[in-house]
């Protein structure tokens, strides 16, 4: 089991592609690239996770920490996620804060 | 299925899930049960690694065990920690609220009781032991869908 992250920051815009396994074992590296974008004062996190195949509450944990981290006025975008990682979205309310996304243009 | 002992780290959380999804696949349970009955277990499991041992600073093993029985694939996890019964955590009242004013705690439990049929806490001696039970032909994520429709 292992989570592969990479970060992009083009125009004001952050994109971390997420694959693999996102539970607390790996939450870790995601939490750097969180990090990572906050340094850059980005207006907008775009998470792509097409390839991403499970993810636990530390997942969504991690979610927060962005938004806390980054600030409210940053919009957070979930790109691409398969069925059962929207489903947890969805049944912790968070899809109320994220922008749920089929593909981003 | 033979028991599976596993030292209380996070890096256990990958032969867990194994564990776990061996046993989903024998009782053919379908993919999203399967998925669900995993993410319980993980967040059960992880709850114990962090909070039972890490934080009380203490070691110990987490012992599973799948079973078959006519309706239901029972899966169960015993712990040495002290007494923590997670059926006692108040459901979260902050899941409509924006993300920057929620609670980081409570969503790990809520996931895991709320993902498969039937959720037991029993302390044991001095064991902790957390009961995961999924029918083989689960209605439950029909259930889900509908409710989550309510929220």
């Amino acid at each position: 089991m292992a989570l592969n992250t990479t970060l992009e920051t083009n125009n004001g815009i952050t994109t971390i592609t997420l694959s693999g396994e996102l539970d607390a074992s790996t939450a870790p590296l995601f939490k750097e690239k969180v990090e990572e974008a906050a340094s850059q004062k980005v207006r907008r996190l775009v998470l792509l996770m097409q390839d991403l195949e499970y993810m636990a509450s530390a997942g969504l944990r991690m979610l927060i920490f962005a938004k806390q981290k980054m600030g409210s006025n940053v919009d957070i975008y979930v790109v691409g996620a398969q069925e059962m990682v929207i489903d947890t979205i969805k049944k912790t309310g968070f899809h109320y804060s994220v922008v749920i996304l089929d593909k981003y243009e | 299925m033979e028991p599976l002992t596993v030292v209380g780290s996070l890096n256990s959380l990958a032969a867990i899930a194994e564990y776990v999804m061996a046993a989903a696949e024998a009782a053919r349970l379908d993919k999203k049960v399967s998925y669900k009955l995993r993410l319980a277990v993980d967040e059960i499991a992880t709850n114990i690694i962090l909070h039972s041992y890490q934080e009380a600073g203490r070691s110990g093993v987490l012992d599973l065990l799948a079973e078959f029985d006519e309706q239901a694939l029972i899966i169960s996890i015993e712990d040495t920690g002290d007494p923590y019964d997670p059926t006692k955590e108040p459901t979260p009242t902050d899941l409509d609220q924006p993300l920057e004013q929620r609670q980081l705690g409570g969503l790990g439990v809520y996931l895991a009781i709320h993902s498969v049929d039937k959720f037991i806490y029993e302390r044991v001696g001095n064991k902790n032991r957390n009961t995961f039970f999924v029918k083989y032909k689960s209605k439950k994520s029909q259930e889900d869908e509908s409710n989550s429709q309510n929220l």
